[in-house]
């Protein structure tokens, strides 16, 4: 009987220790919170692991695409109508020249997905994607107030996902005033914050295979109107994306075309230059001007390349509006200075 | 005593093993003529603390003696007792400790193994009483769980090595790159190997702010390192706290039994510091088994002469030289010295702990002498940077560590205050300590479990609390081993209250050492910051030891700077230390990569990444998750462009 009763004291004092015990945070919710951060997993609402943190744990190293920044060719560059929706018109343009682009542009609204599979077939088939991304419906200001971060989040984290190298140039022509984000409707100060708030969204999602393009239209036909001001500093650039077209009027140099805003932007930064589009209207002149882009661009240490307009949009800037154009961009093509392998810049 | 149950009819018919059940002695051979068993009796019956007495035990039963002379207290493990065939010899101190004079005890004479577990053996006996046979056996000494016959210590071992088992099974299924401290240390160690082999100078002078002997662990963990990588570093400690644990199992049953021991060594193989510790890659394994080899000397020398202590003073103090915490410790070890003076009582007991005290200050002495100034000491362990985590918070968090085996622990020293063994078989048994000793005994090294955490209270720093509670545990393991084995009870009454305390022991030491053991994994920044570094760089990095260790085949341990503290003397001529001189360090674009990580140094990081915003010198190039049980985070990586 008294073994009985010590064998009975004996359970309750476990009975009483294991209780008292599992009120601890061992065992509670937090304690298999923890147990499922230190699984890989995030705890879910249900308590059941997600796959989040698995799929981070992949070990692939984010693509560090400073190689791509100053490459030791210049980039072959151009922007195709019908691309991305088919790699056709690409294959078709570089049979057309001869050479490969290595750098193809597209546009994208704000409000667009990332094209994943687009990024992944430009660069499978050897060129790097080079994105305008162009906030038409919504105002700069409200971008910097971050009243669309959940889009920007979610195009960031795609980018990051994807893993591979893509230019993006946001609101480009910010200095012209024929965009809804040009200076008729917007002040370079909200450019500005508009830029910081984008890129410091990519960069808290992790999304560093950006190669950030801060692209001004050329400033002659808008002398007035400075850039230093849309300038967001070179923490958030890393290339000068030059726009600017050889038209039958204005000047058709690369030395009048692009010096002035060059010289202009060198007063504030050092960031290699790309000509983010460029083309020649047609005329007598075309092969002439096609032959002053590829030298000027070839002499110019600090511009890593140009992206031809190649569309028959307003006027004809494609590169067989003439046989004769087309026979020079082809001869142009082949010099040595042109073509990244952009898997081994 | 009034417990004491005679054996059961027929028992002093003695029997060998191999004898047949109805081989009985000789009517002249048995002692004075034995009552009737009552009608319908059944034999055997082992549990005689429930049978009345029969008859008068000290009549008729000759107890097995210890083989061995200088044990007064009959304490020890005994040898293997006469073969068959022979007469045991009459212990002098037989009649007291039949008389009770010196209590029970836990264990008992030597005996072989027989053939008490033949469930008939005795009914049979007794049986045959009436048919003499010609021949004469020898006495059989009663062969249990409550002393330490052949066969329990040998099942004692297996089971021990089960408990081994799960302990090393319980540590190997922690992962994860290295731990900041991991890295610091091994790869200290093999500058300090550099040094000692070749003269090479020291990068810096760890002595002056490692917790442990820079020459000592660090060392040997660079040995290894290099052969076997950090894996086989924390294999190492593995195998220290391997046998921490069987010198634990060893040192117990040496003071108590085998039960008490496969408890002692159950509970604390499971407890979360003494898992973690077994593949964690710092000094703390190391100073564990020296303080449990130095246990387990004091203990084994109790019954010998005085200045055998001394053989514990080495390990003691090489301990202290491993990891200085240990020290905390010291004091214990020379009141168990005292304790377990078992030759010896009143103040050459204390002299035991004295000599001990002595032959320790003396090591330590010489050690200063050669190792000189080791400012690490007031650093990390004596004069610590006082935090504010609160003691309410310590306690329970040491509760939750290690609350189930201190409470067990408790409760053994309790049961063992009030009554020295179980009375399992008191007619077999010897001398035992006193009511004094063993409330000490208990005291003592119960009481060790409160030293880490209220060393630490008075710091009011947690850090590394989680592992030095089990430097307590250590101490106190034998007295929870020794609750566990009252906890269920005599022969075993209650084995599931025992396996409940053990499960559930296991169970919080499982689930918390996978808690504790969860550092970012650092495999990816690692490999990035490979592609960035180079043999002429600096870097900022928060735990730099972390990048530095793995990334030490192409860089210095010079090249890193971590984010605890700095000193700056910036380009604008100024000198800034603190946050300021991290912002300011960063501005001038003084370093070629930065990573950071969140969480460790938060002002400095805070100052850092200011710096960095819109910063022209870095561009951020990989941002790279990590979980953790506290949660996720990432590695983010800057290099200079």
């Amino acid at each position: 009987m008294t073994s009985r009763i010590r064998s009975l004291a004996a359970a309750a004092a476990v009975g009483l220790l294991l209780t008292v015990t599992a009120g601890c945070s061992t065992f509670s919710s937090s304690g298999r919170e923890k147990y499922q951060h230190a699984e890989g997993g995030q705890p879910s609402v249900s308590g059941t692991p997600t796959d989040g943190a698995k799929a981070s744990a992949k070990p692939v190293l984010p693509y560090d695409i400073r190689p791509l920044l100053k490459p030791e060719k210049k980039y072959f560059g151009v922007s195709l109508p019908g691309f991305p929706a088919s790699m056709q018109p690409l294959q078709k343009y570089a049979s057309l020249v001869g050479k490969k682009p290595d750098l193809v542009e597209s546009y994208a609204a704000w409000g667009d997905q990332f094209e994943s599979q687009q990024v992944q077939d430009t660069w499978d088939y050897g060129a790097l994607s080079f994105i305008a991304w162009e906030p038409m419906k919504e105002s700069l200001a409200d971008i910097a107030a971050g009243k669309d971060d959940a889009y920007i989040h979610q195009y960031a984290q795609s980018v990051k996902e994807l893993n591979l190298p893509v230019a993006i140039s946001f609101a480009h022509e910010m200095n012209g005033f024929w965009y809804p984000w040009g200076t008729k409707k917007a002040t370079p100060q909200q450019f500005v914050s508009a830029w910081k708030h984008v890129h410091d969204v990519f960069a808290d999602e992790g999304a560093t295979q950006v190669i950030w393009v801060w692209s001004p239209n050329v400033i002659a036909p808008m002398k007035s109107v400075r850039l230093k001001p849309f300038w967001p500093g070179d923490g958030y650039v890393d290339w000068v994306g030059v726009i600017g077209y050889y038209a039958l009027n204005g000047p058709h140099t690369y030395k009048t075309l692009y010096d002035p805003t060059m010289d202009e932007v060198r007063g504030f930064t050092k960031k290699p230059f790309v000509i983010a589009e460029t083309a020649s209207e047609g005329g007598q002149r075309k092969p002439a001007d096609i032959d002053d882009l590829f030298r000027g661009t070839a002499k110019r240490s600090d511009v890593v390349g140009f992206v031809w307009f190649d569309y028959n949009k307003e006027t004809d800037w494609r590169v067989d509006s003439s046989s004769t154009a087309a026979a020079e961009f082809r001869r142009q093509a082949a010099g040595k200075p042109y073509g990244v392998d952009v898997r081994k810049p | 005593m009034s417990d004491w149950r005679p054996p059961r009819p027929g028992a002093h018919e003695q029997r060998g093993r191999s004898q047949p059940s109805w081989a009985v002695n000789a009517p002249d051979d048995r002692p004075a003529p034995e009552p009737e068993p009552e009608p319908g009796y059944q034999a055997p019956q082992y549990a005689y603390e429930e049978a009345p007495p029969a008859y008068s035990y000290a009549e008729t039963f000759t107890p097995p003696s210890p083989s061995y002379t200088d044990d007064p207290y009959g304490e020890s493990t005994p040898g293997p007792g006469p073969s068959a065939g022979q007469e045991y010899p009459r212990a002098p101190y037989y009649d007291q400790a039949v008389n009770g004079a010196y209590g029970t005890h836990e264990q008992a004479a030597p005996v072989d193994t027989y053939a008490l577990d033949e469930p008939d053996a005795g009914y049979a006996a007794y049986e045959a009483e009436s048919v003499p046979p010609g021949y004469v056996l020898p006495d059989v000494p009663e062969s249990a769980w409550s002393f330490d016959a052949r066969r329990s210590v040998r099942l004692g071992r297996i089971l021990l090595a089960c408990v081994l088992l799960v302990q090393a099974v319980l540590s190997l299924r922690l992962r994860g790159t290295a731990f900041e401290d991991e890295a610091l240390y091994i790869a200290s160690g093999h500058y300090e190997l550099a040094n000692l082999l070749h003269g090479t100078p020291l990068p810096v002078d760890f002595n002056g702010y490692f917790s442990g002997y820079p020459k000592l662990y660090p060392v040997l963990a660079a040995v290894v390192d290099t052969h076997f990588g950090l894996t086989g570093v924390r294999v190492v400690s593995l195998a220290f706290m391997l046998g921490t644990t069987g010198l634990l199992y060893a040192t117990t049953q040496r003071m108590f039994n085998v039960r008490a021991a496969l408890g002692a060594a159950a509970l604390f193989s499971v407890v979360q510091s003494t898992v973690f510790l077994g593949y964690f890659a710092t000094f703390d394994a190391p100073a564990l088994f020296l303080l449990s080899l130095s246990a387990w000397v004091v203990v084994r020398t109790g019954r010998t002469h005085t200045l055998a202590v001394l053989l514990a003073a080495p390990p003691a103090v090489l301990a202290f030289g491993t990891k200085y915490a240990s020290g905390l410790f010291l004091p214990t070890l020379v009141l168990l010295a005292v304790i377990t003076a078992y030759r010896h009582r009143g103040w050459r007991a204390l002299a035991r702990g004295v000599v001990l005290g002595i032959g320790c200050a003396v090591l330590l002495g010489a050690g200063s002498l050669v190792t000189g100034h080791i400012g690490g000491i007031s650093q990390t362990t004596t004069n610590r940077a006082h935090g504010t985590d609160t003691a309410m918070q310590m306690l329970r968090d040491c509760a939750n560590w290690g609350g189930l085996l201190a409470l067990a622990a408790v409760g053994g020293s309790i049961a063992y205050g009030m009554r020295a063994r179980m009375g399992e078989m008191p007619w077999v048994g010897s001398a035992t300590p006193g009511p004094l000793r063993r409330i000490s005994l208990g005291v003592v090294l119960t009481g060790s479990t409160l030293l880490a955490p209220l060393y630490q209270i008075h710091l009011g720093t947690e850090t590394s609390l989680f592992k030095h509670v089990g430097f307590g545990l250590l101490f106190a393991a034998p007295m929870a081993g020794l609750g566990l084995a009252r906890l269920v009870g005599p022969h075993f009454r209650n084995p599931q209250l025992g396996i409940m305390l053990y499960v559930g022991t296991l169970t919080f030491g499982m689930v918390q050492a996978h808690d504790e053991y969860s550092f970012p994994d650092s495999t990816n920044m690692v490999a990035y910051m490979r592609t960035v570094v180079n043999d002429k760089g600096t870097y900022l990095a928060e735990e730099s030891e972390v990048p530095a260790y793995y990334l030490q085949d192409v860089t210095t341990w010079n090249q890193w700077q971590n984010t605890f503290n700095l000193d700056y003397d910036a380009k604008d001529g100024k000198h800034y230390s603190g946050p300021a001189a991290f912002h300011a360090a960063v501005m001038d674009g003084r370093y070629n990569a930065i990573v950071l990580r969140g969480g460790v140094t938060p002002d400095n990081d805070q100052a850092v990444m200011d710096a960095l915003k819109g910063n022209p010198h870095y561009r951020l190039v990989a941002v790279l998750p990590f979980t953790t049980t506290i949660g996720s985070g990432d590695y983010r990586i800057w290099v200079k462009q």
